[in-house]
């Protein structure tokens, strides 16, 4: 579904990708990790069109994504690193705008604006103007746009960034829900994160491809005799989860307020 | 078409929830009516000189030349000088609120976001230049010429309110070119209205030239071309000149959103 081949990206003397190779199939989940300033925002935005790679080829659905931009971008949802959004819309606006631009059948509009605002959990906020939500809000605002019009592909540079860890657990399995009918690609420096949501890991340091394999591949390679499994990371999470949000309170909150 | 009226539809929405479009109307709209109220004032003065000197010239002092001509040439220059503030925003916010990232990744020409853009923008001044017909509409309500009809003579009022509406399309397309350019409202802002300005005082600083040089500066000059239209003439090289000073502005636009792919 995505295929980069020899992706390189110069700004003047420095290279922010170096002759990156990869490929995605169909609904495969892949987590980009790397530190910061490693090339994963440059990558995403090459892969979605918004800038042109110095040397390279990079394909989404078959499209070259500077040759055929347009076809390229109508399968692709993006999630950039802030949150898009305009302070001065409500969220209802934006996303009726968004649905707009990415030419969401008229008939399907609302449902479809419905929908992906259920499932990143902004329904509640839809007449509020997105200048006057909370960080964690207008990224997932931001979540619901590239939700839109339900592309095959969806690249979403850090995803859970500003959430709070239960918010965090939402997004997770909203993502995992994507897997198999979508091709995600998500990045995160958040080493957790990675294990729970994603099947292959691609990891990149300084433009470079360091390692690309599933999770149990690299645990397998990188730690020879261990034995890891998920829940020995999602430990503190379920205890976070259990302290701030048992299940009475959360009974009690989403009844309506008398 | 769609995408290009759901950009219309997201700025018109942005400039009329926000204070910009009515603090620019309002200024546009304060402004203009000094001048109208001043035209009026230089009218009765002159006709009053006219009728202490006995003489009949209620033939020649004519309502529209002499108050509404001159009104609509200063609405022209309120609408040049607040052009760039309302086409500020429409690249340059978007760079710094690191939304274009958003327009420059849907499945969307930059054609159709110029246009929508500037599209929006030419709306929300037009507002101004529709709130000026409430000058010609007071004088129609109060005013009788000498044979009797109306006193306004609504031809020139046309050809007046497009002259200016002419004129608002051009320096629009000038302000959204420089809005691409960068990042800062502020720059944008300046940028433009110096571009403009500048263009429009070209004739006084070629007052002391000679030939072509002169005509030239007055050639250039947005002024000196709405200068026919307020005055009841249409006339085709003014046409031509704010047609292709759009076009021109609108063609650098779409280059220079493009370009973004490409660096």
């Amino acid at each position: 579904m995505i295929e980069v081949t020899d992706l390189t990206k110069r700004y003047r003397d420095l290279v922010a990708v170096d002759r990156l190779s990869f490929t995605v199939g169909k609904g495969e989940i892949v987590g980009f990790l790397g530190p910061n300033g490693a090339g994963k925002s440059t990558t995403m935005r090459i892969l979605t069109g918004f800038l042109p790679a110095t040397s390279g080829v990079a394909r989404v659905a078959g499209f070259d994504v500077f040759e055929e931009p347009l076809e390229a971008k109508r399968r692709i949802g993006y999630l950039p690193e802030h949150p898009p959004v305009y302070a001065d819309l409500t969220v209802r606006s934006y996303l009726r705008f968004c649905a707009d631009l990415k030419a969401v059948p008229r008939q399907r509009l609302r449902d479809e604006i419905d929908r992906v605002a259920v499932r990143t959990g902004v329904d509640g906020v839809m007449d509020r103007l997105i200048g006057n939500l909370s960080k964690g809000f207008k990224q997932r605002v931001g979540l619901a746009q590239a939700l839109l019009g339900d592309p095959e592909v969806l690249v979403l540079d850090e995803p859970t960034v500003g959430l709070d860890p239960l918010q965090i657990r939402e997004v997770r399995e909203l993502v995992k829900g994507l897997a198999g009918k979508h091709t995600v690609i998500l990045s995160t420096h958040v080493l957790p994160e990675v294990a729970l949501t994603c099947e292959k890991v691609l990891v990149i340091d300084q433009g470079r491809l360091v390692d690309y394999d599933t999770v149990a591949g690299l645990v397998a390679k990188h730690l020879p005799g261990r034995s890891v499994t998920l829940e020995d990371m999602a430990f503190l999470e379920e205890i976070y989860s259990k302290l701030v949000h048992p299940p009475a309170l959360a009974a009690a909150a989403a009844a309506p307020a008398a | 078409m769609r995408s290009t009226l759901a950009i219309v539809r997201k700025e018109l929405e942005v400039y009329f929830t926000t204070p910009i479009a009515y603090v620019v109307l309002m200024l546009v709209v304060f402004l203009s009516s000094l001048v109208f109220n001043g035209a009026l004032d230089a009218y009765r003065y002159l006709s009053l000189r006219a009728l202490s000197l006995g003489g009949d010239v209620s033939g020649q002092l004519n309502l529209t030349d002499l108050v509404l001509s001159r009104v609509y040439a200063w609405v022209g220059v309120w609408v040049l000088l607040a052009a760039p503030f309302l086409s500020m925003r429409l690249f340059a916010e978007e760079k710094r609120a690191r939304t274009f990232e958003l327009l420059m990744t849907v499945p969307v020409r930059p054609i159709q976001i110029v246009l929508g853009k500037y599209l929006a923008a030419l709306a929300t001044l037009s507002v101004a230049i529709v709130l000026a017909l409430a000058y010609p509409l007071a004088l129609a309500l109060t005013a009788r010429a000498t044979g009797g009809g109306s006193a306004v003579e609504w031809q020139t009022v046309a050809t007046g309110l497009a002259g200016v509406v002419l004129l608002a399309a051009m320096a629009l397309a000038v302000g959204t070119f420089v809005s691409a350019l960068t990042d800062s409202m502020a720059v944008a802002a300046l940028a433009a209205f110096f571009l403009l300005a500048g263009l429009a005082l070209l004739p006084l600083l070629a007052v002391t030239a000679e030939g072509p040089l002169k005509d030239i500066a007055s050639a250039l000059s947005p002024v000196q071309h709405l200068v026919p239209f307020v005055s009841g003439k249409v006339e085709l090289k003014s046409v031509v000149y704010f047609l292709s000073f759009t076009a021109l502005g609108l063609y650098l636009t779409d280059r220079a959103v493009e370009g973004h792919r490409w660096i």
